[in-house]
Parts: structure tokens; sequence; C-alpha cells
């Protein structure tokens, strides 16, 4: 009887409850979206490892590593002196030219571990002399075919010897030995990645440590895949902003749930004292939040995505997207939303039973949680998570300070000036902290979010465009196949037309254990300058991005064995969007005459006083290289880098059209509650314009509060995504501007947000209690 | 402005639809009040006397019948004029004391005191709001907010913010409902002797059968609609 009363309440406050509705499943669909990108993504990205490594957690390395290293290794295991170790495996990995292709070798032990790819030989039996390949080289090579596997293009794989046999490897010789460590935590990881992809991501990378004795490197599979690295670490990214938009839902829910229950609560008084248990009536209460809850996950379900669809078709433009809606979709946005409506609801219910608690606990909790934070903000070690802890922790204090600073501003509201209609409208916004610190908190969270990405966004698109001046000095790029290239290189440079050319080669090593790319120029002051070096560089000297500096842990004037020999390093560079550390040097260096053949060119750059002229001519001469403009690079790259933050502007604006529903259902109840002092000025003769001046001014005092909060709040949030998230996910540093624009639009949009919630008078007339006025 | 200033009522009627069924709550009702006297209504509750005063307020349509104000020979008339006619005139020529929520209670007591000559555009009454706070006993809580006052302080705060641009009529629905007997009997003096000293019109709806007794005519509705003039 009470649960279908309560289901009639619902329906007697239409505004109310569907606004609930709406702003839980823009909440859902948030989170939903999100998991829905990103699992399609992380597939993509787990792609990048060939499916028979994909087992290993950590790589060992050492300088000429040999089979009897390994076996070493081996007796040591057995004997029980690495007990965290669960499995290990030597492994061939490099790259060659095999039937005119550049394949990727993988050797592994056949007898241990059996490629998962379907066999395909006429006797159903994988020959030890065969390879397993990957679809795009089914069918080139005139090597026997075991089968078929999922791997990047290009890769082959086969036992050790036939590694061997193909690199013309001495028979010892090993790349390095995969290792499976197993932790405490693997399966609850696993789950933690399934509901939130790119999870792992996310937390701090520990090294264990192996008693394995001097000249090992340990490599992560994070180090080894740097691209599967950085995509999942965008991934916990975008995660950690989606959830942005649940957290502000939840502070909704809260917030519709004290709206319900300041016109329930007589009703449940009586109903208690005809003997209803008061925990039977947070139970039927929450019941009917439970069903909106329900509801709203199908709906954010569905619109979830519909907007995940439109937001990768966004990002990877004509590309069939196909999404899979799998359980774990399904049962994240049911989950969540039930989650999200109990706990809101019960926390509310709590609150009208027992008022404000007096106690100091919250205040306690916060203080410790920030000084945790501050931690996680010093020590790299606490990785991604660490960050976005700090933001939480951040968010949460910030959001503790709203009620205290609504009653500060009472005090002071005696000093107000100007119109008596417009004090009326502005003490409105700051009288009631128990009714609108909780929407307020939510509108502050989504404009200090808003305003930290943007200032994140600004400073990086600042400092990439800084990047591209300086790295955009040649007029045409041409990029294409190594014999393309070199033929380009040498045909007479009159035909180019050009002043100067550049040609780059490349070779992938390894320095330290871990994987690099090595880019080898002629480095001369011009060449250097792109790399903000002011002088040539020497035959001893090396260049290193930003990432490789970090990821080899060196600073400049700090000495380097690279193959063998010793380099210094002579400066870091900026290198926004590199997948794997990079490493430069001159085309006279030392390196570059050890290694010689095993660069290929990747590129050739021209300068030209006439370059649409030369590009013409080189897409007519070397029609199977891409020629391109510097121009065009400029644009398209900017383009990319625009298209690569649309996510996150949904996500926001999604959080921020929540937090003003919010905002609207606290003011719908404070006019609720205020209804005699409206009439009281209607009395008066306050007519109607004046009244939604009146409101107006409410809105602007709400806007006003919020942006206290908020702008500090949200330049907190820029410098730690520039200073400390950026550096962990992406190893790049990004000098944080405060740009004007970062800052006042989003304060532009949450004002505007809080004075329509402030005017907007819809539902103001909803009827009271089980239909009563 | 007050003087000269006479309210007719004349067979006004109005009900309000509850569903399919209607309920009159005012039939056929007249009344003259002459300026500086003063009219109370009386009844049991239900009996239309707070649907009364809105309508003398101009806060509710009339169903039939009109409400005529004469100040200084012009007729103002209720059924003729607009929603926001009534309410500027309303502003501008009634004064109205509740029963409770008497006050804004986000601006201060002067602020209150205040707010009808603000709304009116009359800084000359400012200083006046003031001395009436003085002359009602509140000169030292002028800057406090409603919350820190007494009930009875709050209704003569209303009464003063009521008589402020002295209106041709002032109306009071059950404005010492909510006191003490001390309290009450004070408010209804202030409310009588400032009507009376300054010419203003006083239609108050009571319970009380002693402040009826003060009113220079007493007007008394049954639950069935019907109406009793009485002199006092």
């Amino acid at each position: 009887m009470i649960s279908l009363a309560l289901l009639r309440f619902l329906r007697r406050t239409p505004w109310s409850t569907s606004m609930a509705l709406v702003g839980m499943a823009l909440g859902v669909a948030s989170i939903v979206s999100v998991h829905l990108v990103s699992a399609s993504i992380s597939s993509r990205l787990d792609g990048l490892v060939p499916s028979s490594l994909a087992d290993f957690s950590y790589y060992l390395h050492r300088e000429n590593l040999h089979t009897n290293d390994y076996f070493e290794l081996r007796r040591m295991w057995r004997s029980g002196a690495l007990p965290t170790l669960e499995r290990l495996s030597p492994v061939v990995d490099e790259t060659a030219q095999v039937a005119d292709l550049s394949v990727r070798v993988l050797g592994i032990d056949l007898l241990s571990q059996t490629p998962s790819g379907e066999i395909q030989t006429s006797t159903g039996q994988f020959a030890f002399n065969g390879v397993w390949v990957d679809e795009t080289l089914k069918g080139a090579l005139s090597l026997p075919i075991n089968g078929i596997i999922e791997a990047p293009e290009g890769t082959l794989l086969s036992d050790i010897s036939v590694a061997h046999d193909l690199l013309n490897w001495p028979d010892h010789q090993l790349s390095y030995i995969g290792l499976v460590i197993g932790h405490a935590f693997a399966q609850s990881l696993e789950v933690a990645e399934n509901l939130l992809p790119g999870f792992g991501a996310g937390l701090p990378v520990a090294k264990p440590n192996l008693a394995i004795g001097p000249g090992w490197q340990l490599v992560n599979t994070a180090e080894q895949y740097p691209a599967r690295a950085f995509g999942k670490s965008i991934l916990f990214n975008i995660a950690a902003l989606g959830m942005l938009a649940l957290l502000v839902a939840w502070l909704l829910i809260y917030q519709v749930a004290v709206s319900w229950l300041r016109r329930l609560w007589p009703v449940f008084d009586r109903l208690h004292g005809l003997g209803v248990e008061w925990q039977s009536l947070r139970n039927y209460f929450l019941g009917s939040i439970g069903v909106i809850a329900s509801i709203a996950a199908g709906l954010g379900l569905i619109v979830g995505w519909w907007l995940a669809t439109k937001l990768l078709q966004m990002s990877v433009p004509g590309q069939v997207v196909a999404l899979d809606l799998s359980a774990w979709v399904v049962a994240k946005a049911f989950g969540s939303a039930l989650a999200v409506c109990l706990v809101g609801g019960a926390w509310a219910f709590k609150r009208s039973q027992q008022g404000k608690p007096q106690s100091l606990a919250p205040l306690l909790t916060t203080l410790v949680l920030l000084f945790c934070g501050l931690i996680c903000v010093l020590e790299a070690k606490t990785g991604l998570a660490g960050g976005f802890f700090t933001i939480a922790v951040l968010s949460l204090a910030a959001g503790q300070t709203i009620g205290p600073l609504l009653i500060l501003l009472k005090r002071w509201s005696s000093n107000i000036g100007g119109s008596y209609l417009m004090r009326v409208g502005v003490r409105e916004a700051l009288w009631h902290p128990a009714e609108l610190s909780v929407a307020l908190a939510g509108l502050s969270l989504s404009i200090a979010t808003a305003i930290g990405v943007g200032l994140m966004v600004d400073s990086f698109r600042l400092d990439f465009s800084q990047m591209l001046d300086h790295r955009l000095k040649y007029d045409v790029i041409a990029e294409g196949a190594p014999a393309s290239l070199e033929a380009l290189i040498k045909a007479p440079r009159s035909v180019h037309q050009a002043n100067r050319i550049q040609h780059y080669r490349t070779a992938d090593i390894r320095v330290n254990g871990v994987l690099v790319e090595l880019n080898v120029t002629q480095m001369d002051a011009f060449e250097s300058s792109r790399y903000a070096h002011d002088k040539r560089l020497g035959n001893r000297e090396v260049l290193l991005s930003e990432q490789a500096a970090r990821s080899l842990d060196v600073l400049p004037q700090a000495t380097l064995r690279i193959r063998g020999e010793t380099m210094t390093v002579a400066g870091t560079f900026s290198a926004f969007g590199d997948l794997k550390p990079r490493l430069i040097v001159d085309d006279q260096s030392v390196i570059a005459a050890a290694m010689g053949a095993d660069f290929k060119t990747t590129s050739v750059a021209f300068k030209s006083a006439a370059p649409q002229a030369l590009a013409g001519s080189l897409k007519r001469s070397s029609s199977m290289l891409e020629i391109r403009l510097q121009s065009d690079i400029r644009r398209i790259a900017l383009e990319v880098f625009d298209q690569t933050f649309a996510i996150t502007t949904v996500l926001i604006t999604i959080a921020l059209l929540v937090a003003a529903i919010s905002v609207y259902i606290a003011v719908t109840t404070l006019r609720l509650n205020r209804q005699a002092g409206r009439q009281l000025l209607n009395t008066l003769g306050v007519h109607r314009v004046e009244q939604h001046l009146m409101n107006l001014s409410m809105g602007i005092g709400l806007g006003a509060v919020a942006m206290i909060v908020a702008l500090p709040l949200g330049m907190m949030f820029g410098w730690i995504l520039c200073n400390v998230i950026n550096p962990r996910a992406f190893g790049w540093t990004i000098e944080l501007q405060m740009s004007a624009g970062a800052l006042l639009w989003p304060c532009a949009w949450g004002m505007l947000a809080a004075i329509l919630a402030g005017m907007l008078q819809v539902g103001g007339k909803e009827e009271g209690a089980f239909g009563g006025h | 402005m007050t003087q000269d200033s006479a309210l007719t009522v004349n067979k006004i009627s109005k009900h309000y639809q509850d569903g399919s069924r209607q309920i009159e709550v005012i039939r056929d009702l007249s009344f003259n009040v002459a300026a500086g006297k003063s009219l109370s209504v009386t009844g049991p509750s239900g009996s239309g006397k707070s649907t009364l005063l809105n309508a003398l307020a101009g806060l509710v349509e009339l169903d039939d019948g009109d409400i005529t104000l004469e100040i200084e020979d012009t007729i103002f008339s209720y059924r003729a004029a607009k929603e926001r006619a009534r309410t500027a005139f309303r502003r501008q020529h009634i004064g109205y004391v509740y029963q409770f929520f008497n006050l804004v209670p986000t601006l201060t007591v002067l602020e209150n005191v205040r707010l009808p000559a603000r709304l009116n555009r009359r800084p000359d009454l400012e200083a006046f709001a003031s001395t009436l706070l003085g002359d009602f006993g509140l000169s030292d809580r002028m800057h406090d907010f409603p919350e820190k006052l007494s009930g009875g302080e709050q209704q003569r705060v209303a009464v003063a913010r009521a008589v402020l641009l002295r209106p041709p009529l002032l109306l009071a629905d059950e404005p010492t409902g909510n006191l003490d007997a001390e309290n009450s009997a004070q408010i209804a003096d202030i409310l009588f002797s400032s009507c009376r000293d300054q010419n203003i019109m006083l239609v108050l709806a009571t319970h009380s059968n002693d402040i009826a007794a003060m009113a220079d005519t007493r007007l008394h509705l049954d639950a069935r609609s019907s109406a009793r003039l009485t002199p006092e």
C-alpha cells in the first residue's frame, strides 16, 4: 500500500521525477558511452600485442642475451629462488626483410607454448619448421604456414630455431625472456578492467624485485609496447572524466531525494505514529527511487550507445562502427544507476531523519585525504591513479566548503546594496545552505572540471602549436616505402627545385632494455634548431624526447650507452603525439656509422622557394609516395588535436547539464518552501517582471557562489593535469597557461545554467505529499 | 492621499472549483467603508474571510459584482482592471498585514519597512520608516533580520510597513491570530490608532470578538455564504 502511495507521489510530482530521470539517464549515458568507446579502442590496442606474448607481464633483457642466460635463470626458478615468477620463456623478436617485406619475426619455444591460432595444415598438426602469420602475410610468404594468428600487420611467429634462420642469427642469441609474474590482485584487476577499460594503466607500476644478479634490465609491458600504454592512458583519463557526470548525477539524486522527503516527511511521521518502522519507510522510499534508477539505466544505455557511435564516428571518420553491448556494460549501467540512486536516497533519508550531523569526522577525514592527495602529487610512483585521486579529494574538499561558504556569505549579506528586490534575490541564493549546498557543489565541480580541462587543452594547444612552428621548417614532406624514398633522394636536385633536402632514417633499438626509436639525419645547426637545440649535434651526442629521458631516467649532460657506444645527452625536446621514446643522432655519429644498414629511410623533407610547384612535381614523379605541404600538415595536425578532445567536451557538457538540473531541482524545492514569501511580495505589489528580475538576481547569486569555488578549484585541476597527469600518462610536460577563454567560457556556461535554473518556473507548482497541497 | 476615499463592494461573488464540485465562497456581498473608518470581518473557518480580503486586495478575480475604491475623485474598478493594473494599484494604495509570513526574511527590519517606498520610488518616505519603527518601539531592531524578532515584534514591523505609504485602504487578515493576549491587544491598538490618525480605511478579519468590537462596523460571514452587517 505504501509502495503504491509512493509511486503515485512520483506521478504527481512529474517535473521533479522527470528531471531526476533525465539527470540520472544522462549520468548513465556518460559512463556507458565512455565504456563502449573505451572497449572499442582497448580491443584495438590489445591487438598491438601478438596474442602469444599477451600473457607476459614483464620482459628481461640484457646485452648479447644468450640461451645460457635463459637456462641459468630457469635453473634458479626451478630451485625456488624466484617465487613470484609463474612462468618464463625465451623470445626472439626482431624485424627482418622476408620476401621483400618488412616482417616482425617472433620466435618462441613451441614445446612450452603453442600459438592460439587455428591450425591450417592438411594434417591438422603444426610443423616445427612452419610459421604462423597475421592475415596480411597470408599468401605473401613462401614458408609453410601453420595457421593465422591475431597480431599487428606484418607479424610472423615461429619456433626459435626458424626465427634464427630467418634473421641469420647465431642459434644461441635471444632478444629477451618473457616473464609471467603473478600478484594477489590479478583477478580483481581483470574484473576492474572489464568494468573500466584502461583501468590498469592508471595504477602505479612497481617493478618486482627479482634476485637475478647484475646486468639484467626488467622492462614492463607498458615500456615494451608504448603505443598500447599510451592509448590505455588516454582511456583511463576519459574513464575518469566519464565518472564526473555520474558523480554529479549522484548529487542530483540526493537533491531530488531531499526535495521529495521535505514533502513526504509529515506523512512518514504519521505512518511512523501508526506503527510503521523508520527502516521500512526508508526501504519503501529507496524502492521508489530504485524504480527511477532502473528506468534511467535503460534510457542511459540507449542514449550512451547512440552517443558512443557518434563519438567514434567523429574520432575515426569514415570507419564502420560496430559496438558490442556486452553484459559488462549492461551490468555497469544498472549497477551504477542503482548504486547512485540508493546511496543518494539513503544519505538524504538519514540527513532528514537526523538533521545535519555535528560530527568533526567528515572534516578530519577530508584533511587526512588532502594530505594523502598531496603525497600523490609529489610522489610520481603513485601513477595516474595518484593524480586522479588528488583531483577527487580536492573535489570532495571543495564540495564541503560550499556549506560554510554560504553561511559566511549569509552573515556578510546585510552589506549587499542596490535595489531591494535584487537584495532579496541574491540573499535567497546565499541563505539556504542546507537546501542548496549539494546542488551548488555539483555545479562548481562541473565548472571546475571544464576550467581545468580547458586550461590543459589550451596550454597543450599552445605548446603543440609552438612545437609545430619549430618542427615544420621544411616546405614539403615526402613519406612512403623506403625504396621509393631512396630513389627520390638520388634524383637530380634540379628536378626537385629544392634549396635543401633532408632525409630521415629510423631504427627500433633497445637502450637499457627500453624499446626506443632511433632517428638518424644530418643534425647541423638548422636541423638541430627544429628540436630547440642551438648548435650542430656532435659525433657522440644524442637528443632525447621527453618521454625517452623519462623512460631512461637521464638528464641533459648525462651519458648513455647505446649499442656499446657512450653518448652524451645534449638536450631534450617535446614530442607530443610520439608513441615511442625517441632518440636523435647525427648521420656522422659513431652510432650511425656502427649501425649503417639497420636504418630504413622513413621520410624526406624539402625546402623550396616554390613549395606548391615542388609538391606538384613530386606528386607527378613519385606517385607511390605521399607528398604533403607544410601548411597542410599543420592544419591536419591541429584538426586531429581538436578531434582528440571532442569527447572531453561532450562529457563535460553532459556533467554541466546534469548539474544545472540539480540546481534547478534545489531551487524549485526552495521555491516550494518559500511560497509564502513570494505571495507576500505579490501582495505588496511586486509584479511578474520584477519577480523574474529577482529570480535573475538569485540565479546570478547562485552562479557567483559556484564560481567562487570553481575558479580556484579549476586552476588547481589545470595544474594537476599539466604537471602531474600528463607527465605520468604520456611522459611530456605542458606549461600551464592561464588562458582567458578557458577561464571565462566555463564560467559563462555555469552562470547561464545557474540563471536558467533560478528563472525556470516550470514544476514549481507540483503537488505536495500524496497529492495534498 | 487618504482624503476623500471610499470603498464600495457591490454584489460580489466568488467560487472555487474542486474537481466537478463548485464551492461558493462569497455570494452577492455588498458593503461600503468610508475614509478613516474600520470594518471587522468575522465568521467561522471557511466562511470566506481571507477570500474577501484577497478580493479587496485585487489578488483574486471576481466572478460577479465589482469592488471600487474612490481616491480623490478617481474611481478604480477592480473588475475592469487587468491583473497587472491591479498589482500596480495594490502596490500604491493598499497595505496588507497577514497572520504570519509578513516579512521578507532576507531583508532587514528597516529594509522591510522601506520596501513599499522603494517599490513606489518615494525616497521622501524613507526617513518616515525609521520614525515609524521608533514609534512602534523597534528603533534598536532596525538592522536585524526578521528571524531574530519575536512574533509580536514581527507584527509591529508588518503594521509599520503597511501604513508607511499612508494608503487609503489597509487590509489585515487575522493579524493577531498568532499572538498572545498582551501582544494581540498591542497590535490591535497600533492598527486601529494608526488608521484612525492617518484617515486610513481598515478592513480586518479576525476570530476575536474583542478585536472585532473595536471596529466601527462589523461584518459577519457564515458558512452558507451569507453575510450580516452590523454597526458596533
